[in-house]
């Protein structure tokens, strides 16, 4: 699902968190939200607006197995010493049981941050930098995506602007001081394209508050400066 | 922590944002806790929290049983995505309950449960209509929810209500108010966006 109209994703973040969005829509909608951040943006903002509805009804006492159960579920993933109540084990069963769960959650806890890590280095959290729009045509046409430390950019093609036959689309980044634009590639003509930026490239997109579109010949500018006319120019969000 | 422990059971009313706040920030951490897999952190937010979750699945599933059963898989699921909440910087109590309620729309569609079949309970959770909620941190966001329902159509809040607060799909709330599909859906789609606007006012 590759709408990009802000009203229509709106609408279907309302009714999925109202729940009327139903069946296939609706885990169609699950991805999208899990892989898109304006889109859980949407959602989250839904949720906390409607949220008050909920907490108006009157509080339910869970009966006491329901936890029981929930420990249990948890118990092997639970940081050692944590546990928030005793076992009825005897002592010494207790301790052996204890060292092994303790071994155990090293080990899960090894697993997982090195997981997290191998997937974090793979598949950097990539948030909205700049979506760069066509006055003249109905979609934006590219979104542009970074990790929080810019040192990878995706661009996703959204269909806003007409490849055009032995020419490519580069972006700039326009230093704030006036310096010359700093080539961070070409554009993809379709679908999206993921790079890791260079030092000196991540430096000039840090130094810089907008980022520019021209047009090229095939294969990028000869020069390392913009050649061809500056199609687009756009904001780029501000990072904490 | 925040140091008013037992702010919810004291029964104070809901309203003042500092008290939101706090119970924002407490929940926050709790939930930063539990991330770093500290268990009784998990014990705690279930302590102040799954009494409102559990009305809130109770009332959408009808059955107590089914929706304790339903309970389990929300805190679980809470320990397993305690992390993701941090990038959010939401409201904790809104994250939650999302969990809750999406968990007991699955459950309710997959069971093919009909609704408003007789509740095998003896009475569900109601609906309190002023006053003193023991969801403090509901605060000012709930006061401006309210005032902005009363906007609505009696036609529009009561789709609204259904869907969210009884689960009920579009073709139930065609069924139990009698009006075709079409315009229920439009109440509920022209409903939403006055929400919307009033709450963004």
């Amino acid at each position: 699902m590759k709408h990009d109209d802000p009203k229509l994703i709106d609408s279907l973040a309302a009714e999925y968190v109202l729940g009327t969005l139903t069946g296939r829509a609706r885990r169609r909608f699950e991805r999208w939200r899990a892989s898109e951040w304006h889109v859980e943006r949407r959602v989250q903002a839904w949720e906390e607006r409607l949220v008050g509805l909920a907490l108006r009804l009157t509080p339910m006492r869970p009966s006491p197995h329901v936890w029981d159960e929930i420990e249990k579920r948890i118990g092997r993933t639970a940081a050692p010493g944590t546990r928030p109540t005793h076992s009825t084990l005897p002592d010494g069963a207790r301790r052996i049981s204890t060292l092994r769960a303790l071994a155990a959650s090293i080990a899960i806890f090894v697993v997982i941050v090195g997981g997290v890590m191998a997937w974090r280095i793979t598949h950097p959290e990539l948030l909205a930098l700049a979506t760069i729009t066509n006055p003249n045509a109905v979609n934006p046409a590219w979104e542009l995506r970074a990790d929080a430390d810019l040192r990878h950019i995706r661009a996703v093609a959204l269909g806003g602007v007409q490849p055009q036959a032995g020419k490519s689309f580069e972006l700039w980044a326009l230093p704030d001081n006036g310096g010359a634009p700093v080539s961070l590639g070409l554009m993809p003509d379709s679908g999206e394209l993921t790079r890791t930026l260079t030092e000196a490239q991540r430096n000039a997109l840090l130094g810089a508050s907008k980022v520019a579109v021209s047009l090229e010949p095939a294969g990028g500018s000869p020069t390392g400066a913009p050649t061809g006319p500056v199609l687009f120019v756009a904001e780029r969000a501000a990072r904490a | 922590m925040a140091p008013n422990k037992a702010t919810h059971l004291s029964g104070q009313t809901a309203g003042s944002m500092p008290e939101a706040d706090a119970d924002d920030a407490e929940l926050t951490q709790l939930i930063a806790a539990c991330a770093a897999r500290n268990a009784q952190a998990l014990r705690r937010l279930y302590d102040r929290t799954a009494p409102q979750l559990l009305a809130c699945m109770v009332r959408i599933l009808k059955r107590k049983a089914l929706a304790e059963e339903a309970l389990q898989d929300v805190f679980v699921s809470i320990w397993q995505r305690a992390g993701q909440f941090e990038a959010r910087r939401g409201r904790p109590r809104a994250w939650l309950m999302s969990i809750a309620r999406y968990r007991a729309i699955d459950v309710l569609r997959a069971e093919r449960a009909e609704l408003y079949r007789e509740a095998e309970i003896e009475q569900l959770p109601q609906l309190i209509t002023e006053g003193a909620s023991d969801w403090s941190g509901a605060g000012r966001s709930a006061a401006a929810l309210a005032r902005c329902f009363e906007l609505l159509s009696a036609d529009q809040r009561r789709g609204i209500e259904l869907a969210f607060v009884d689960g009920a799909s579009h073709a139930d709330i065609a069924r139990l108010t009698r009006q075709p599909l079409g315009t229920v859906k439009s109440w509920i789609r022209r409903g939403l966006a006055s929400l919307r606007q009033c709450l963004e006012r």
